[in-house]
C-alpha cells in the first residue's frame, strides 16, 4: 500500500488520468449492466405472464375444454396450461372488485367465461397456438401478446448487439489508454526496474508493484462509481416505483440461482458491486501487465 | 570464479568494445580494472552480469557458462553479484533502510532476516544513525556507502564496482576504499576505476585495458597506461 501511495505521489496527473478513465469505463459499464439486467428481468416477467388466453362460450362443456387442453399439452409447444373455471373467474372478479359492491351485485358466475391461460415454450409458437385455438368449436375469444413479446425480443436483441459492440469498443479503448499511461509510469521507474533486474529480481517481483497499483485503481474507481450509482438509484427509485406499478418483483434466472432485481435490494447491489469491481480490477491489471511486459521484454 | 576466454564483443554498429580478451579471477581476489574511457571496463562488467552477451568466446562466472546461448539462470547468477555504480543508483523515494533491504527482498528473505542483516550492514558502512533518512538528505559519500551496503548484503560472492569513486572528492573516495578494504579477501571484487592514487597505493592485481584489449595484467601493479 505504501509503494502504491508513493507511486501515486510520484506521478499525480498520470494517476488521476488512470482513475478518470477507469471511473468513466466502470461507471458506464455498471449502468449498462444494471440496464440490461432490468431489461432481461422485464422480458422474463413478460414471458411469465399468460401468453395466450382463450375464453370459451357458455355453451362449451368442461370435457370439450379439457380435451383441447390435452391436445395442446401433447403438441410439445406448451410450457404450461392453467384452466380457470367460471367459478374461479368469478372469485378472481370478486377479489378484484371487493371494494365496489355495485359491480359485484351486477355479475354472477354464469356471465364470466371459463378460460385457459397458456404459456408457450417459445414466443414463435404463439401465433400457431392462437390460430389453432381460433378454429376450435366453443372458443369465444383468443387474446395473445404477440406484438408485445416479439417487439421486446427484437428490442432486447438489438440492445444486446449494440451493447456488445459498445462494450468491446469501451474495453479496447480503455485498455489502450491505460496501457499508454502505465507505460509512462513504468518509464519513470526505469532506473529502479533496471536495478532490480541487476540484483536478481524475478519478472514477477518487478511486475508486482505495478499490478498492485493497477488493482488499487481498479477497486477505487469501481467504489466511487458505485457510490454515485447508488445515489442515482435512490434518487430515481420513486420514479421507477411509479413506472413499474403493478409489477411486484423482477428477477433474472441465472444458471444456479434466481437473482432478484426489483424491488431494489442489497443482494443485487452487492452482486453489481462485485462484478463491476472485478471488471475494473481485471481491465486495469491487464493493461498494466501488458505495459510492464512490453518494457521487460 | 570468473573466467574470460577469447571474449570478443562487437556492437551492432560495428564498433569493437572487447577483442579476444582472456583472464581468470580467483575466488575472493581483488582486481582493479583500469583504462581510459571506452577501453572496455564497463563492457566487462555488463558481460559478467549478463546485461549483454559476448559476440564470441566463453565466460564462466561461479561455474555458470553465461556465454552459452541456452543459459537461462540469469536470476540465480545475478543473486550472487552485488553492483556499485558511479552514479549510486539509489531509489529516491525509499529511505536508507529500504534501499539496502531491496537486495534481500528480491530473494524473498523473511522480514526478521531483513531487519537483522540491514542493521548489521548499516553498522558496517557506518550509517546506523541514517536508517530512516531519505537519499535527498545524504551526501555523495553517504549515498555511495548505501550503494555498497546494498551490494554486499545477501551473501553476494562477487562485487562489481563500476567507477564507484568517480563522483567523489578524494577524501570521500578514500573512505569508500576503506570499506572495500574491510571486505577484501572475503568476496571477489572487480573494481573499475580511473583513480591513480587508489590503484597505486593498494598494490592489488591490475588489469589494464586499452582499445578493447588487455594491455597489461599486473599481479601487484600500479596504474599504468
Amino acid at each position: 500500500m505504501k509503494e502504491t501511495w508513493m507511486s501515486i505521489k510520484r506521478a499525480p496527473f498520470q494517476s488521476l488520468a488512470i482513475f478518470l478513465i477507469l471511473f468513466f469505463t466502470v461507471f458506464l459499464s455498471t449502468l449498462i449492466f444494471i440496464g440490461l439486467t432490468f431489461l432481461y428481468s422485464f422480458l422474463n416477467y413478460i414471458e411469465t405472464r399468460p401468453q395466450v388466453t382463450v375464453y370459451f362460450q357458455n355453451t362449451a362443456s368442461t370435457e370439450q375444454i379439457f380435451r383441447l387442453r390435452d391436445e395442446l399439452t401433447q403438441s410439445g409447444k406448451i410450457l404450461s396450461i392453467k384452466y380457470i373455471s367460471k367459478e374461479e373467474a368469478f372469485n378472481i372478479y370478486k377479489n378484484m372488485n371487493k371494494d365496489n359492491p355495485l359491480l359485484l351485485e351486477m355479475v354472477s358466475s354464469d356471465i364470466l367465461p371459463a378460460s385457459l391461460e397458456i404459456y408457450a415454450k417459445k414466443p414463435i409458437f404463439l401465433p400457431q397456438i392462437a390460430e389453432y385455438l381460433k378454429k376450435q368449436p366453443g372458443v369465444d375469444e383468443v387474446i395473445f401478446q404477440k406484438d408485445i413479446i416479439s417487439k421486446l425480443v427484437t428490442a432486447t436483441n438489438t440492445i444486446r448487439m449494440i451493447t456488445i459492440f459498445f462494450f468491446s469498443f469501451l474495453i479496447i479503448m480503455t485498455t489502450i489508454i491505460l496501457f499508454v499511461i502505465f507505460s509512462f509510469k513504468i518509464a519513470l521507474k526505469k532506473e529502479e526496474i533496471h536495478l532490480l533486474q541487476l540484483i536478481g529480481a524475478t519478472k514477477n517481483y518487478v511486475r508486482s508493484p505495478f499490478l498492485k497499483e493497477a488493482s488499487f485503481f481498479g477497486f477505487f474507481s469501481s467504489l466511487i462509481s458505485f457510490f454515485i450509482i447508488i445515489i442515482a438509484v435512490l434518487y430515481f427509485e420513486p420514479f421507477l416505483q411509479s413506472y413499474l406499478r403493478g409489477i411486484d418483483s423482477l428477477s433474472l434466472n441465472l444458471v444456479f440461482y434466481n437473482l432478484n432485481i426489483w424491488p431494489m435490494n442489497y443482494y443485487f447491489l452487492i452482486v453489481t458491486f462485485i462484478i463491476s469491481s472485478l471488471f475494473s480490477i481485471l481491465i486495469a491489471t491487464i493493461a498494466s501487465y501488458l505495459a510492464i511486459n512490453k518494457y521487460l521484454d | 570464479m570468473i573466467s574470460f576466454d577469447q571474449v570478443t564483443k562487437k556492437f551492432p554498429l560495428g564498433n569493437v568494445a572487447l577483442e579476444k580478451i582472456s583472464f581468470d579471477i580467483e575466488e575472493n581476489e581483488f582486481v582493479f580494472l583500469v583504462g581510459p574511457s571506452g577501453a572496455g571496463k564497463t563492457t566487462i562488467i555488463k558481460l559478467i552480469t549478463k546485461e549483454i552477451n559476448p559476440t564470441s568466446g566463453t565466460i564462466i562466472v561461479d561455474n555458470f557458462d553465461i556465454s552459452d546461448k541456452k543459459f537461462n539462470q540469469q536470476i540465480q547468477l545475478r543473486r550472487k553479484i552485488g553492483i556499485v555504480f558511479q552514479d549510486f543508483k539509489i531509489i529516491q523515494d525509499k529511505n536508507v533502510f529500504e534501499n539496502i533491504a531491496i537486495s534481500l527482498k528480491v530473494i524473498n528473505s523473511s522480514v526478521k532476516k531483513i531487519k537483522e542483516e540491514v542493521r548489521m550492514m548499516l553498522k558496517f558502512v557506518n550509517l546506523t544513525e541514517k536508517e530512516k533518512v531519505f537519499p535527498v538528505q545524504l551526501s555523495a559519500g553517504e549515498l555511495q556507502r548505501v550503494a555498497i551496503a546494498r551490494a554486499l548484503i545477501g551473501d553476494r560472492k562477487i562485487i562489481l564496482a563500476d567507477e564507484p569513486t568517480g563522483n567523489l572528492d578524494p577524501k570521500t573516495a578514500w573512505e569508500i576504499m576503506k570499506i572495500f578494504k574491510k571486505i577484501e579477501g572475503k568476496k571477489t571484487i572487480i573494481f573499475a576505476t580511473h583513480n591513480t592514487d587508489i590503484v597505486n597505493s593498494l598494490k592489488k592485481r591490475v588489469i589494464v585495458l586499452k582499445n578493447g584489449k588487455i594491455f597489461k595484467d599486473l599481479r601487484k601493479g600500479g596504474y599504468e597506461l
